[in-house]
């Protein structure tokens, strides 16, 4: 179940860190500045900071930056990183080209392919 | 704190979160209940469709209203690009039928003033060189196009609670109650709420919460799926779909695509407590995909999803003041198309609670309209 | 749509023994794996186990997955490679990527083994070529025979970045620092100490600044870092690599399970998100089971049996083993496995920064925590090593709880004992006269066991060291000794190698050093 979350409670303002540029989801390419700026922003789940930025939207699906995305969030918002819900897993877990994924098969796997 | 407000809204999607942000714009004090986070329904699960086309005329003014004044502006309102892409929208036809269905369409929605016009297949392929031969003509309408769901639901949210809105997620409502012959009590499974006006705008769970105060919306729940490819080099802007819905979607500002579709069995998954993926409608959504846009058979899906449309019994949702229950007002069973007339509801949602005449015509969506056929 | 009774998705260590115990009670089962070979990381563990007999201790990794293989093949498991399951889906019914094409099995169980993948931690530059996961490093060594770099650093003193950094090592690479944030050397002492004694520095309280390079690495900046992980200004150091690695921790490869709709929880202690199990690995999902890293990063030793549990469990709810057996098994299994989850290093301890002393009530050695080894003033705490032993006998570097016992089943003078638990310091009996043979110092999987004769000569002592780099030296080669530090400390002799079978690869050099170095001389090189 969801935890209640009042988002109108102040978090403080956003304070510049030297360290922003840093590249954090290398798929889309998204910094830790701007993932900051997010959760300031009101993106207070790492569901709706995926949304937002496409964290963990990229070809890895989040298999590489969900942990460190999840660190800096709960960071910036003060609580512990655990008590964040990571997000949501979907098919397919690696990527599947269109055409594969399109020649559903009645052909079992075999040993030998 | 305080837990009263002018305006209480339920459910924190897309009309939520509009109606919040013109509500929050000019001065009203409302709050937003979430059952969970923001634009977790229908809002972050749909095709991004902004289209006028295809629609039923009783939604059509809300939908060419959005088209005409308020989606252009809105990446600048919001001050965050929303992806609108005003490009227009491919209905695609591969069978003398699907150019019938088509047709039919098509007569209807320009008798109701509406730019949009049949055409050939070479016509269709000199707007979009990448469809196949098997494309043998399309309805065309140069102004309808597509945006990001998902952007658009946060913009919205982030605008309205800069401008005051308090949203309070992970909050379920469990019932609704009259004070003194008038809405006044919003009782979630935490706390205690209360509001002048309530507006009901929780997608399908609307209904449960409504029969709560007496209230019912014929809908049901319809699963939907859609994937999601790997950046693609940039191929077309137009938003497309197709006679037979076999696929619709688009190429995002990100360089993806985002193709919904339907298996045929899609209104009987099982009834599962969260809407989960079939093993074969993406399956299905690539081949239907694959026969219109050849190229596209190497790119790569990363992800598919699903939601639950709140399909309404006349496929048109509820927009009204509920005059049983003075104070409620209702916006659900949006049926899958809610998405493209969001900024147009949220207008018209802050004008009813204001209490305000609706400054678009909403006349054929009421509460009371479902009648017994004979 | 092919039904199968047991579907085990991965074929590493946890996957393929649910599959052996599974298909050994009759059961139809069939295992997929999206790599090229089976064995998950178990092929690329050059390194002996730990653990007591029953856990296959000191038997090297890639032994283990070929005793595995050949099990799960006499048992009837019919393992199928190339074949990525994308998709877990209502009814346990799973899509299979293999080749062109999608094919769907539906199962009766389903044990989900698929492992873990590799944290990163970003840095300035942390996105430049030549900045690699341990585990990839790994790989490239140990399974393609290919060097990742010639002078790495490595982050991260957990067992991977120790055993790793060592294995670079063998592989003939540099290993110019071992660098973690931590206060503490975070992976077993004995495995941080054979990197110690090549001389590999450790910078605990460290973390990377930045790298840098053009195209790839060729420089990194490490600095200290305070109480809370700020960098402290002045204390950067700089090193020239071509390489650094990070060893900062695995993470179950859980999407699956939580695709499927298992009830998943955040446990730090497990590595992150975890399915909620039930003891036999069952998730909230009946038939649905998950086994190995992905339910929780562990050793691969304790991977093994909860995969056999798993598989025993499927087994008995379809029929195939009685309550009675099945309580057997699954009563050995549990103890088993408890026995490994025992001591400093238990799961239940990981993160712990206040442990001071040994079960045994001994301090532990804060050198070795902080340098990654035990400073000679302290090593004769321990039980050990014992010095003025007449003649030949074992000195045990054994300074830390961890559960492992073969050497006192190597020695059948019974010189050393542990006891019963398997996470109790060894110790030297020194009523008992030791033969000299080397066995505990081959079978010591942690490198930790020397034999000392301090009367060698009038002037000299002989120290006998486990040896596994190539080339071998040969007997009357000239080198030097070095400390556990990894100093050079004196001139050595090489008086004698050893290397039988049984040792598996870890030979016996015997060095002549001069007396007083008898207590300090842990490592040999030749002289270039």
């Amino acid at each position: 179940m969801a935890k209640i979350i009042d988002r109108s409670i102040s978090i403080g303002e956003f304070i510049p860190q030297p360290d922003d540029d840093l590249i954090i989801c290398r798929c889309e390419e998204v910094t830790k500045g701007e993932i900051r700026r997010a959760v300031h922003d009101g993106m207070y789940t790492m569901t709706e900071i995926r949304r937002y930025l496409r964290t963990g939207m990229g070809l890895c699906q989040g298999q590489t930056c969900s942990k460190l995305v999840k660190g800096i969030v709960a960071k910036e918002l003060g609580v512990p990183a655990d008590q964040l819900e990571g997000g949501t897993s979907r098919a397919p877990v690696r990527p599947v080209e269109m055409k594969i994924l399109a020649n559903e098969s009645e052909k079992e796997v075999s040993k030998h392919e | 704190m305080n837990s009263s407000a002018e305006v209480l809204i339920i459910g924190g999607g897309v009309i939520g979160c509009a109606t919040a942000y013109y509500l929050a714009k000019k001065g009203i004090e409302v709050i937003v209940l979430e059952k969970n986070q923001i634009g977790e329904g229908g809002s972050s699960r749909n095709g991004g469709g902004v289209r006028q086309s295809g629609r039923d005329p009783r939604e059509l003014p809300l939908a060419m209203y959005a088209v005409e004044h308020l989606w252009p502006i809105l990446s600048e309102e919001l001050g965050m690009d929303v992806e609108y892409y005003k490009k227009g929208n491919l209905r695609l036809a591969k069978t003398p039928a699907h150019i019938k269905i088509l047709e039919g369409l098509t007569s209807r929605a320009q008798a109701v003033g509406l730019k949009v016009q049949m055409i050939d297949g070479e016509e269709v392929r000199k707007i979009n060189p990448h469809l196949s031969d098997e494309v043998i003509g399309a309805s065309w309408c140069p102004t309808d196009g597509h945006a990001n769901p998902m952007l658009t639901t946060l913009a919205y949210y982030k605008n309205a609670r800069k401008a005051g809105a308090r949203f309070i997620t992970g909050e379920k409502v469990l019932e609704l109650k009259k004070v003194k012959g008038r809405i006044r009590k919003v009782i979630t499974d935490h706390s205690e709420y209360e509001a002048e006006t309530v507006i009901l705008a929780a997608g399908f769970e609307s209904r449960k919460i409504a029969n709560t105060i007496g209230i019912d919306i014929p809908m049901q729940r319809v699963l939907l799926e859609a994937l999601v490819t790997e950046a693609q080099p940039k191929m077309f802007e137009q938003m497309l779909g197709t006679a037979e819905a076999d696929f619709y979607g688009h190429q995002s500002t990100h360089g993806s695509f985002v193709f919904g579709g339907s298996s045929g069995m899609d209104a009987y998954t099982s009834d599962y407590d969260r809407p989960v993926t079939t093993s074969f409608t993406a399956s299905c959504i690539c081949r239907g995909i694959m026969k219109y846009f050849p190229e596209l058979a190497e790119a790569k899906i990363v992800r598919t999803w699903s939601g639950w449309i709140d399909e309404c019994a006349d496929k048109v949702p509820v927009i009204d003041k509920v005059e049983e229950v003075p104070g409620l007002i209702v916006a659900c069973g949006f049926t899958g198309h809610g998405f493209g007339i969001c900024p147009a509801v949220g207008t018209v949602l802050s004008e009813l609670a204001m209490g305000e005449q609706p400054s678009i015509d909403i006349s054929g969506l009421k509460y009371g309209r479902f009648k017994a056929k004979i | 749509m092919k039904r199968i009774e047991l579907i085990v998705i991965g074929a590493g260590p946890a996957g393929l023994s649910a599959a052996i115990e599974a298909a050994k009670t009759g059961m139809e089962v069939v295992v997929f794996d999206e790599n090229a070979k089976p064995g998950g990381q178990l092929f690329k563990q050059i390194h002996k186990f730990f653990g007591s007999k029953e856990h296959r201790a000191k038997v090297r990794g890639y032994k283990i997955g070929q005793e595995l293989l050949e099990e799960a093949n006499k048992a009837g498991v019919n393992v199928i490679l190339n074949a990525t399951v994308i998709g877990i889906f209502e009814n346990k019914e799973i899509t299979v990527m293999a080749e062109d094409r999608i094919v769907h099995y539906k199962a009766d169980y389903l044990i989900v083994a698929t492992g873990a993948s590799e944290n990163m931690v970003p840095f300035e530059g942390w996105t430049l070529p030549g900045v690699i996961g341990a585990g990839a490093a790994q790989t490239l060594i140990n399974l393609h025979g290919v060097k990742p770099g010639n002078k790495i650093l490595m982050l991260g003193s957990g067992n991977v970045g120790l055993v790793v950094s060592y294995q670079l090592l063998q592989a003939g690479c540099e290993v110019v620092a071992l660098v973690d944030a931590a206060k503490r050397v975070g992976g077993y002492g004995v495995h941080a100490a054979k990197v110690a004694r090549c001389g590999v520095p450790f910078y605990l309280s460290h973390t990377i600044v930045k790298a840098e390079g053009e195209e790839c690495v060729n420089k990194v900046t490490i600095a200290e870092v305070d109480e809370s992980w700020h960098t402290i200004s002045g204390t950067e150091k700089q090193f020239e690599v071509d390489t650094i690695c990070m060893a900062v921790g695995l993470s179950p490869m859980s999407q699956l399970l939580k695709a499927a709709g298992c009830m998943m929880i955040e446990d730090n202690k497990r590595g992150g998100v975890v399915p909620k199990t039930d003891s036999y690995g069952q998730t909230s999902i009946k038939g649905i089971y998950a086994s190995g890293d992905v339910s929780g990063i562990e050793e691969a030793s304790s991977a093994m049996i909860e995969g056999r549990i798993s598989g025993i469990a499927a087994a008995k709810d379809a029929g195939y083993l009685s309550e009675t057996l099945f309580q057997e098994k699954v009563n050995s299994y549990h103890k088993a496995i408890d026995c490994l989850r025992q001591g400093m290093f238990a799961p239940e301890n990981r993160g712990r920064t206040d442990l001071t002393s040994t079960e045994e009530g001994v301090l532990i050695s804060q050198s070795l925590l902080t340098k990654g080894y035990v400073d000679e003033t302290e090593i004769y705490r321990y039980p050990g090593v014992r010095t003025g032993i007449k003649g030949v006998h074992p000195v045990i570097e054994c300074t830390q709880n961890i559960p492992c016992n073969p050497c006192q089943d190597a020695c059948q003078r019974h010189c050393i004992k542990i006891g019963n638990s398997i996470t109790s310091l060894p110790v030297v009996d020194e009523t008992e006269i030791c033969s000299g043979c080397g066995m505990c110092v081959a079978f010591c999987s942690g490198q930790a066991i020397f034999l000392v004769n301090e009367e060698y000569d009038e002037n000299y002592a002989t120290v006998t060291l486990p040896y596994e780099f190539l080339p071998l030296p040969k007997k009357g080669d000239q080198g030097k000794a070095f400390d556990r530090s990894g100093t050079e400390v004196c001139d050595a002799e090489v008086v004698e190698v050893r290397s039988a079978k049984v040792m598996d690869h870890t030979n016996l050099v015997t060095i002549k050093v001069s007396k007083d170095m008898a207590m300090k001389a842990r490592f040999y090189k030749a002289i270039v």
